[in-house]
């Protein structure tokens, strides 16, 4: 689906001579999150997840809930077939690959990453995100990914974008690794439904070597997404969401 | 219980706010609804204008008398480890080495720990040394706690401290040490320094004197929202007897460090709405800023969306919030500040310490490449 220009005014920037940068900000997170509460609710999820890493090993939790491994280290490990059969359910895809594609074709769940630079083109990302939208399969979720420090406003109003302008995508990821906790939280005002991070069972004190540590509690992403104005909710073994009273 | 509607129409019709309606802004759900009536606030005042200023900071000593439980900056003695006292060569070398290095800065921020030892010459000779090498240079210097602290070390009362200061070069005061003004928190936090009538005071006194001032609020450890609004008020109600703050600057707390450390800090979306609800109470305070070094850059960006119209400045040297786990640069180079302005669809505006414009529009060229990857400078050791 291409973008509605009616309803979104970041259309054609080129053409209006608007810029991202011009758009009004609070229009376009009104809509951006009435489109994810059209289709999730006001439910923000979490799960406690673990990485399959190059050489075999595991980064996470050991009751993780879901297992995932990154498309850049499939090469390392042996390959997709490898990587499933060690548990690997959901692939971090860097693109709109044909890896992704057998990934998705073999019943592993997608996740495409969605690049950016701070200060890029806006063409530049519709174009991307138009790709991420004419993919030949199921995608279960966008992941914005910054290229070095990333901009405040500029990241979130790429969040609003990807929920407006991928409709068949379900899921829209903020990585509070990637991003940092603060902006991670505001993309929930953006369309974000989903918290990815490292989630421990408890945490240690971010200080020497673990200063710059992204793992956050299970009681940190709740605060997190339910400051960020939505229902905390827990993915569990099942697939199921399980919201999360403090 | 006050509906935003009415709260809207009241901040429309440039009424003051009320306790009741701040605290029910606080709990308003909807965050974007929230910012944009802000924004309006903000637009109305700045329209897309967004200041920033070319700085440098002197935290000359962190031995201080006070054990503020939220303070990672401060050590008791001057033999404790990590304790520091700059001589008034190296405090006036950070300026020369500017100076020497062409970089038009036209402030120097300056503030310390309540050092037992320093004679009030110390102080004296700073300032005019200071003023020695670079004339036309801003000093916004002291914290109104550093001023009391004085009165009370040296004798002396809140006027003849100021008086004294000024003669040797003082120009404004930092907002710094306001904490929050209820007793019930500062008796928790910061029970051995000075009141929040105290804290009033002394900004009363400097606001007589002619002298300029700006105010802060550190927020996200153990207050509630009521405190912070009323802390607000307490601010709003001496703006309108004296007129003399420019800028209110939220200080998010940072939890690292320090004895609050087992607390989460405010979250992003507290900073957006502490920002918009700030903007709102604080109807006669001209200046909102976002002061980077403790929001981070990309939060200190959004917040130019919710209320603020400041980003503070360069900066260079800042210590206090880094030893409280800061992981932001300890200096962002005008090129940078402009550009983040920038893309938040906002004009850059170069001001001074007093709101002066330094440089707009085609004047404000920046003077080196843009560079984004900006490193973080380690802690020089100061012995």
């Amino acid at each position: 689906m291409s973008l509605d220009p009616g309803a979104l005014p970041v259309e054609a920037p080129a053409a209006s001579g608007e810029t991202l940068a011009q758009v009004d900000l609070f229009a376009l997170g009104r809509r951006a999150s009435a489109a994810r509460d059209e289709r999730l609710g006001r439910r923000g999820s979490f799960v406690r997840a673990r990485q399959l890493l190059v050489g075999g090993t595991w980064r996470g939790p050991r009751d993780a809930a879901e297992s995932y491994a990154d498309e850049s280290d499939l090469d390392g490990l042996g390959g997709l077939d490898v990587a499933r059969a060690a548990g690997v359910h959901t692939l971090i895809a860097t693109r709109v690959s044909p890896v992704a594609r057998a990934a998705a074709d073999g019943g592993l769940r997608v996740v495409v990453r969605v690049p950016f630079r701070a200060g890029e083109a806006d063409a530049e990302r519709l174009a991307r995100l138009a790709e991420i939208d004419a993919a030949p399969f199921a995608i279960w979720g966008a992941l914005p990914s910054p290229a070095g420090e990333p901009y405040g406003l500029d990241t979130l109003k790429l969040f609003a974008l990807s929920r407006l302008s991928l409709p068949r995508v379900p899921h829209l990821l903020a990585d509070a690794g990637a991003l940092g906790p603060r902006l991670a939280q505001m993309a929930f005002g953006f369309g974000a439904d989903e918290l990815f991070a490292p989630i421990v069972a408890e945490r240690a004190l971010r200080l020497g070597a673990n200063a710059n540590n992204p793992a956050l509690t299970r009681k940190e992403a709740v605060m997190l997404i339910r400051g960020g104005g939505l229902v905390a909710c827990e993915r569990v073994g099942s697939g199921a969401l399980e919201e999360v009273n403090p | 219980m006050t509906s935003f509607a009415h709260i809207r129409d009241k901040v429309r019709a440039a009424e003051p706010l009320s306790l009741e309606d701040g605290v029910a802004l606080y709990q308003h759900p909807n965050l974007m609804e929230l910012g944009a009536l802000a924004n309006e606030v903000r637009e109305r005042l700045h329209g897309d204008r967004t200041y920033f200023n070319r700085n440098l900071h002197i935290n000359a000593t962190n031995v201080c008398e006070a054990s503020c439980r939220f303070c990672s900056f401060a050590r008791l003695q001057p033999g404790d480890k990590g304790a520091y006292t700059m001589t008034l060569d190296e405090a006036w070398g950070r300026l020369q080495a500017r100076v020497d290095a062409a970089d038009p800065i036209t402030e120097i921020h300056i503030v310390n720990g309540l050092h037992p030892g320093l004679p009030f010459a110390y102080y004296t000779d700073l300032l005019a040394g200071l003023k020695k090498i670079q004339p036309s240079i801003h000093l916004k210097a002291f914290t109104a706690v550093e001023i009391f602290y004085f009165t009370k070390k040296f004798g002396m009362s809140v006027e003849a401290v100021l008086r004294a200061l000024r003669a040797a070069g003082l120009d404004s005061l930092p907002g710094g040490g306001a904490e929050i003004f209820a007793s019930r928190v500062r008796k928790k936090i910061c029970d051995d320094k000075c009141t929040a009538d105290e804290w009033l005071d002394v900004h009363r006194v400097a606001h007589r004197l002619g002298m300029r001032s700006n105010c802060t609020m550190l927020y996200g450890h153990i207050e509630s929202a009521e405190e912070r609004v009323d802390h607000m008020l307490r601010l709003r109600a001496l703006q309108e007897e004296t007129g003399g703050f420019q800028t209110f600057i939220p200080l998010a707390f940072h939890p690292e460090n320090n004895a609050l450390m087992k607390l989460p800090g405010p979250t992003g979306v507290e900073d957006l709405r502490t920002y918009a609800v700030a903007r709102l109470m604080l109807h006669n305070i001209p200046h909102l800023k976002a002061y980077w070094i403790m929001l981070g850059v990309k939060t200190a960006q959004t917040a130019l969306w919710f209320g603020a119209d400041d980003l503070d400045g360069t900066v260079q040297e800042e210590r206090i919030y880094h030893m409280a786990g800061a992981e932001t640069p300890q200096v962002m180079h005008p090129t940078e500040i402009i550009r983040v302005i920038q893309n938040a669809g906002r004009t850059p505006v170069e001001r001074d310490t007093l709101y002066n414009v330094v440089a707009e529009g085609d004047a404000l060229v920046p003077d080196k490449p843009f560079r984004r990857d900006v490193r973080r400078r380690g802690l020089e050791v100061v012995s």
